[in-house]
């Protein structure tokens, strides 16, 4: 047995959000019996973007609001990689806007989990995309990545989940796992992780988190439906906790699969001249 | 700090020539076609060049065109010679002007033997070396269209050349078979009209010669077509790019070759999300590369900066344009090596390698991805708008000339054989032996952090001081792996030339004109120019009495990192610079050597 890195010792404060994500990350890829080699885990920049230190999987810590880029380009260079990109909100929906756009969009099968506190903790505290009107002197009305998600037709998975409800977090990663390694597509988990020294928010969530799944008229494939419900929750000062989409369709759509119908290896596997041979001098041959 | 010369040549025709006059034999002739964007200048340099090389001519094309879909004036230059040429012609023996401005734009170019042929559709030229056809109208009327204009303009260039009339018409059938049917009809169409007006007009007919050469065995490509080439052959299987002039034309390729090799080719959304997939492509494993021109590269250096210290391989073609900002999205320029020298925040090991031609380009592109993998570093492949898409006849690629070199990396089966297995092993080489994620029983951390050898993050100052030293010291340990330099001319000269990329071209022209003219030159072509290459240029430099740095910039980029590294031969050193969009013609060079007898 060779030894690899050892998960080191969370940078967090006590309390915080994070924590449970943490648990149910490892809890859901051990559900899913993935092996730690298969699992590369990339980081953003943040408190929540070093969540791959401690874990004993591959890690990937990408530049700030870079993951999704990065994520992506693992899992197309590898398609048998399991590849989970983390990070918070400022990463995710302020520097990185628009490769969180364009994941969409993209559907490569990697699942991108937001750990949502509305606030930049490691900078001390400044308001976030999502931070509420009034918080830290914000002006500006906050930003809600479901709904916008919902707006970007594609088939994905897309869901929210509330630290202080790890057992249903578990359950949703396990699905976002599963529906990558089906190679169904992109699948997008905002987890609203509290940040205690900045914006403890445990108790006001717990309060307003309500399961979507309990409201008339939730479907999840139904994608107008869910827009419609997520909204109305949202105005009624309620924030819509559960699976918000999931396609009707069951097949493999993953960018991945688009590009490279024929493989699941590495493209670094078999790039030997003489394996090749053939095909460079057809390809040389067509300059003249 | 010296300037450019600048063409000044009037345009002063000669008196009308009696038909009866011997054509002027041409062993070295440009053609320049110019009119309105769309006008299709670039289909008769195309044609032209094609049938230049069924004479055995090397040939060399360029373009002149707007950043703009449609219409603003768009010429294009055709050279062909007996000799090898990478370098446009300093004067015009044919201009081929679709309008007025095109007449004005090559006027100052032509040489004094020049003739000018024009459609005189719209505006009619008092010139005696000249003649008009209203090809438009004349095509226009039997073809239905006026577009075909340019292939008539091409019927009468090869009147005027006494072109072989069968290889004229196989030009056109070669260029417009893929089109088929109506498009081949119709341009042959075009052509003879073209031609019969030509041959029906005194003084038009042969007014020049061709000579025949010996060139046969060659391939017409662009820099960028070779970049995508030696990408492929080098193994890379990992393309990221955005849309930016004069670079897009590697990812245009790419997505035409990779595919079927089970390679990837993303269009991203931006040069940040371009560099930021090839990191983690080369985080997995994949031979990865990136091609942009200077704002895309102004994007992507954060993602550099992590690649050299998180020690991931990637490949970066910089196809430099006129700049600072938009610049000149189509112009030629050189002035990105200073940037890239010192590009990003805090230090990092990078290699800047140059190729000086297009054949070159695709033996440096499948060399980059040995660096940068045995290495573990960001490797700049830099490469500029003449050498990216001028086209030139050059050898044809050889296979047998490229290697693949994975450096470290680990198989399943070497790193099971390890007891602890670190990405960032100290070692003495500074390479630390990595495996790709998934590889069973091992994984491992990757960061743009400060590291330990684990990976994970560290701010321990001994751990810092090693980890810096690891890293920097690759640029000196790489030293024998860096492409070399290249001399030409007699050891013995005492002038010195240097330059990297497209002034290659050029500079040789220069050095023949100058050894004509009782000047030998040593020329000193260098292939890497980060880290700069002293233990070349220093015994290059202890051998000239003086040596001219040639570069497309103003300050003398190139220039000024040799005086910094080699504070020694400051005095050897002098500037030809020229930053007015435009390649080198070989006498400007010429026109700035002081020591030229």
């Amino acid at each position: 047995m060779v030894q690899s890195a050892k998960a080191r010792p969370s940078i967090w404060c006590p309390g915080c959000g994070d924590f449970g994500v943490l648990a149910a990350v490892k809890k859901a890829a051990a559900n899913q019996k993935i092996a730690n080699h298969e699992l590369v885990l990339v980081g953003g920049i943040g408190c929540s973007g070093s969540i791959h230190n401690f874990v004993e999987v591959n890690g990937l810590h990408a530049l700030h609001g870079r993951l999704l880029a990065q994520a992506v380009g693992v899992k197309l260079a590898n398609p048998a990689l399991t590849v989970v990109a983390a990070g918070g909100d400022g990463d995710g929906y302020a520097i990185g806007m628009g490769h969180f756009m364009h994941a969409f969009k993209k559907n490569a099968s990697i699942l991108y989990l937001v750990m949502n506190n509305e606030t930049y903790g490691l900078t001390k505290g400044q308001p976030s995309p999502t931070a509420p009107i009034g918080f830290e002197g914000n002006v500006e009305p906050p930003f809600d990545a479901i709904l916008t998600a919902l707006s970007i037709p594609a088939s994905n998975f897309i869901a929210r989940t509330f630290s202080g409800d790890p057992k249903t977090m578990t359950a949703v990663l396990e699905e976002g796992l599963r529906f990558n390694r089906e190679n169904r597509g992109f699948a997008f988990v905002e987890d609203l992780s509290p940040c205690v020294t900045y914006n403890d928010t445990f108790k006001l969530w717990r309060e307003k988190v309500v399961d979507v799944a309990t409201l008339g008229g939730y479907d999840p494939t139904d994608r107008k439906a869910m827009f419609r419900l997520c909204l109305e929750t949202l105005e009624s000062g309620r924030i819509p906790i559960g699976v918000m989409h999931r396609p009707k369709e069951t097949k493999p759509e993953g960018l991945e699969l688009k590009l490279l119908p024929d493989r699941t290896g590495p493209l670094g596997a078999d790039l030997g001249l003489e394996t090749n041979r053939p095909a460079y001098e057809k390809l040389l041959a067509a300059v003249v | 700090m010296t300037t450019p010369a600048t063409h000044t040549t009037p345009l002063t025709p000669e008196a009308a020539p009696g038909s009866s006059r011997p054509p002027m034999e041409l062993a070295d002739l440009s053609v320049m076609i110019g009119g309105q964007g769309g006008d299709g200048t670039l289909t008769v340099s195309d044609l032209l060049g094609r049938y230049f090389r069924k004479r055995g001519l090397y040939v060399y094309t360029s373009r002149n065109v707007l950043s703009r879909i449609r219409g603003g004036h768009a010429d294009a230059s055709v050279r062909a010679s007996r000799d090898p040429i990478a370098a446009v012609k300093s004067q015009v023996d044919v201009l081929v002007a679709f309008d007025n401005e095109a007449v004005e734009m090559g006027g100052p170019e032509l040489a004094s033997h020049a003739f000018v042929l024009y459609d005189s559709t719209t505006f009619k030229l008092d010139l005696p070396n000249s003649a008009g056809f209203p090809f438009a109208t004349l095509v226009g009327g039997p073809l239905g269209q006026p577009i075909f204009k340019n292939t008539a303009a091409y019927g009468a260039l090869s009147v005027i050349f006494g072109f072989d009339h069968t290889m004229t018409r196989q030009v056109i059938e070669e260029r417009f078979k893929r089109r088929g049917g109506e498009a081949l009809e119709k341009n042959l169409k075009a052509l003879e009209i073209g031609r019969k007006v030509a041959l029906e007009s005194a003084g038009v007919p042969d007014r020049f010669s061709l000579v025949d050469g010996d060139a046969h065995d060659l391939v017409l490509t662009t820099g960028n077509q070779a970049v995508a080439l030696g990408f492929v052959v080098g193994g890379g299987r990992f393309f990221a790019g955005y849309p930016i002039t004069p670079a897009t034309e590697v990812m245009e390729y790419l997505q035409r070759y990779l595919p079927p090799l089970h390679g990837v080719v993303r269009q991203a959304e931006d040069e940040l999300a371009a560099v930021n997939m090839i990191l983690g492509a080369a985080y997995a494993g994949a031979r990865a590369m990136t091609s942009t021109s200077g704002p895309g590269l102004s994007l992507m250096t954060e993602g550099i900066g992590q690649a050299g210290t998180a020690e991931l391989p990637i490949v970066v073609a910089d196809c430099q344009r006129v700049g600072p900002s938009t610049g000149e999205p189509t112009r030629h320029e050189q002035s990105d090596l200073s940037h890239l020298a010192n590009l990003g925040h805090g230090e990092y090991p990078r290699f800047i390698v140059a190729p000086a031609t297009a054949d070159d380009a695709f033996l440096v592109t499948a060399d980059a991805l040995n660096l940068a993998e045995k290495w573990r570093a960001p490797v700049i492949l830099l490469l500029d708008q003449a050498l990216c898409q001028n086209t030139v006849t050059v050898p044809k690629f050889d296979l047998a000339k490229v290697r693949i070199d994975r450096g470290k990396r680990l198989t399943a089966e070497a790193v099971a054989a390890f007891a602890e297995y670190k990405g960032y092993s100290f070692q003495d080489d500074g390479v630390s032996p990595v495996a790709p994620p998934g590889t069973p029983g091992v994984w491992s951390q990757s960061t743009g952090n400060e590291h330990d050898e684990w990976g994970h993050v560290s701010v321990n100052p001994t751990n810092r001081i090693r980890m810096m030293q690891k890293r920097m010291e690759k640029m000196a340990k790489a030293r024998d792996d860096l492409p070399a330099g290249r001399l030409f001319g007699p050891a013995t000269a005492r002038v010195g030339l240097i330059g990297y990329g497209s002034t290659s071209g050029p500079i040789r022209e220069a050095q023949t004109l100058l050894e004509a003219r009782g000047t030998p030159t040593r020329y000193y072509q260098a292939r890497t120019v980060y880290p700069v290459p002293t233990h070349e240029i220093g015994p290059f430099l202890e051998g000239v009495d003086v040596a001219y740095v040639v570069e497309h910039n103003y300050t003398g980029q190139f220039a000024r990192l040799l005086r910094e590294t080699l504070p020694q031969y400051h005095s050897k050193l002098r500037n030809i610079v020229k930053y007015d969009g435009n390649s080198f013609r070989a006498p400007e060079i010429i026109a700035q050597i002081r020591e030229v007898s």
